[in-house]
């Protein structure tokens, strides 16, 4: 039974959805965290501790446990950790992506800088050190513009600025943003802010799976609510899209040439772009699978694809990194969505009212509420965690989405 | 209480199984489990879930005041759920208990499987599980093992932590495979939402 390497952060939502793919496929899994289990000593295959935060380290743990445990995949779960699961494929040997690879696709200036120079339409851009006056700047930049930390996710600190005094406000908000104690551990990339200029049109997330440098477009998804800022906390995601098929193929292409500009080769993309009336623009991509809990409104398999119906994007990509058999990676047929429940202001969290109601709701598959109650809400741009999941299925995507805005509407958060 | 003050919270575990948290404790003896129709006399609540139309109910688990439903039948648990909710609540209006004291073993009989499979994970819980996860402020209360399937609810910093299911998974059931072999499967029956101070908390995309 090949032996799995899966590097889970301790903060991170995409826990169950890898540990239950591992179970489905029946490997050997070892969990790999930056702090330890408690029950680390008494399942000493299953659960190691690795320097997560510096790769190379990270990778010389791997290699010592290697030895003794051969490891037959390793698999990243977020930014941070496919950088790591890069080094440590390396330094073992494994399927995985070039570490040059996966750092670009990390490192956001680094990222558009090669796809600029491989002529894939970016935004025009410029980085900035949070010690630069906003005032001196905001005669340069273009408008409209969008001020983004180089290194958060989840659209945390991402502030778009019409004029000058509203770029020098949103500059010094990002600073601010970028002085929480949680950013400084980040280091110097906490002290980088990326301007770029704001391109108008749909957003798309495109999920996908690149197979030795050939990608394979496993869902596209419209985001029907429009993100034009003043912040950029997402809803609703769609699928499949509602695009005309030449804007879809487009999109794809446009992901396929980043993917290639930036030298990824294996393993799961996921990629942000827009589209208007000049084309498809690549805003971001990412060396990861879609974030959050989002994962559960895609599920995949046919009778020939060597995954049982119902097959998640997890076992998907457990599968390719252990070279299991995978023939087809077909989406199943009907229209499915998710909506990143919005915060609803600031507060402390007493509870939430309506779940069942939201959850008898037509179309509904599930409600997750990952808040806490005495849990603090932080709203973007300042937050960066949504207080919970919604889940739809049908026929036609205007009714998934449809479907998601009434249980939402369902929904009551009661703050102390 | 009137009984739309009671709020009851439906968390389907799979499409077999469903987990009712209420507002109100239904039974405060322990655990009690009903594995069918008869065993449920003399407690309305299980008669009431077991009585549900189409349901097709092959258990009901109460304990305090958590309500864990096993159903056979494809019935959605969106439409079942009412059924049961409205069980619930006619249970806590009605004058008896709504459920019965646990009857005490017979003199001299035997213990079936599950009780002796009971008693050890028990044990293991006491001696080890639970000083593991004591370290990061967790505690798993054993519910019960229903046909070799161990079922466990987790408190405190277990409860709603980012890791819960490493901990479930790479933790809980390798020692359960390394100490009690016989055990077939552990299902986590844990309202996650509701934990307060979860030690490992989700915060990334």
């Amino acid at each position: 039974m090949p032996r799995l390497l899966l590097l889970l952060p301790t903060a991170t939502y995409r826990t169950a959805a890898f540990v239950d793919a591992a179970r489905r496929l029946d490997v050997e899994l070892t969990v790999a965290s930056e702090r330890p289990s408690t029950f680390q000593a008494a399942n000493p295959t299953g659960l190691i501790t690795l320097d997560l935060a510096h790769p190379e380290r990270a990778a010389e743990q791997a290699r010592e446990f290697a030895r003794v445990h051969p490891i037959a995949g390793v698999v990243g779960v977020d930014d941070d950790t496919a950088v790591v699961a890069a080094t440590i494929a390396q330094a073992i040997g494994l399927r995985g992506n070039p570490v040059a690879a996966a750092e670009a696709a990390r490192d956001k200036y680094e990222q558009r800088t090669r796809l600029a120079r491989a002529q894939v339409p970016v935004p025009r851009f410029a980085l900035h050190r949070v010690e630069e006056d906003p005032s001196t700047l905001a005669g340069r930049v273009p408008y409209p513009c969008v001020v983004k930390p180089l290194r958060l996710s989840a659209s945390r600190g991402v502030i778009r600025a019409d004029a000058p005094a509203q770029f020098v406000a949103a500059f010094e908000r990002v600073r601010r943003i970028l002085g929480a104690p949680d950013v400084l551990a980040c280091g110097e990339p906490a002290r980088l802010i990326l301007v770029e200029a704001f391109v108008p049109g749909s957003e798309h997330a495109l999920e996908g799976l690149l197979v030795d440098g050939e990608l394979r477009v496993l869902a596209l998804f419209d985001k029907p609510d429009p993100l034009d800022g003043p912040y950029f906390e997402e809803t609703i995601y769609v699928t499949p899209s509602r695009l005309r098929s030449d804007a879809q193929h487009a999109l794809a292409s446009c992901a396929q040439r980043a993917a290639r500009a930036l030298g990824l080769t294996n393993g799961p993309v996921h990629v942000e772009l827009r589209h208007n009336d000049r084309g498809p623009w690549l805003i971001e991509l990412a060396a990861r699978p879609i974030g959050g809990r989002c994962s559960a409104a895609l599920r995949f398999g046919s009778r020939d694809s060597g995954l049982e119906a119902g097959g998640s994007l997890e076992e998907i990509i457990l599968r390719h990194a252990l070279a299991m058999p995978m023939a087809a990676l077909e989406r199943e047929a009907c229209a499915s969505g998710v909506m990143m429940i919005p915060v609803p202001r600031a507060g402390v969290l007493r509870e939430v009212a309506g779940i069942e109601a939201a959850r008898a709701m037509p179309l509904i598959d599930a409600v997750e509420i990952t808040a806490h109650p005495g849990e603090a809400l932080v709203p973007w741009p300042e937050g960066s965690r949504y207080p919970g999941f919604i889940f739809a299925r049908g026929d036609r995507p205007a009714e998934v989405e449809a479907a998601l805005r009434e249980a939402h509407r369902k929904l009551e958060f009661v703050f102390e | 209480m009137s009984q739309s003050e009671i709020r009851i919270t439906a968390e389907p575990i799979d499409n077999g199984r469903c987990k009712f948290l209420v507002s109100e404790p239904l039974h405060a003896g322990g655990v009690r489990r009903f594995a069918s129709r008869e065993e449920a006399q003399g407690s309305p609540l299980a008669e009431s879930i077991f009585s549900i139309p189409g349901a097709d109910v092959a258990e009901v688990i109460v304990s305090g005041n958590l309500v864990t439903v096993v159903k056979q039948s494809a019935t959605p648990w969106p439409v079942v759920g009412k059924a049961v909710g409205q069980a619930i609540r006619g249970a806590l209006a009605g004058d008896r208990p709504a459920v019965a004291a646990k009857p005490a073993p017979a003199a001299g009989g035997g213990g079936t499987a599950d009780d002796v499979l009971y008693e050890r994970v028990a044990d293991l819980f006491d001696q080890q599980v639970n000083p593991m996860v004591a370290r990061h402020g967790g505690r798993v209360e054993l519910i019960d093992v229903q046909d070799a399937v161990v079922m466990v609810r987790m408190a405190g910093g277990c409860q709603g932590c980012g890791m819960a299911d490493v901990t479930l998974r790479q933790g809980i059931e390798a020692m359960l495979q390394q100490h009690v072999p016989e055990v077939r499967g552990v299902v986590d029956i844990t309202d996650h939402t509701a934990g307060s101070n979860p030690y490992f908390a989700a915060a990334k995309k």
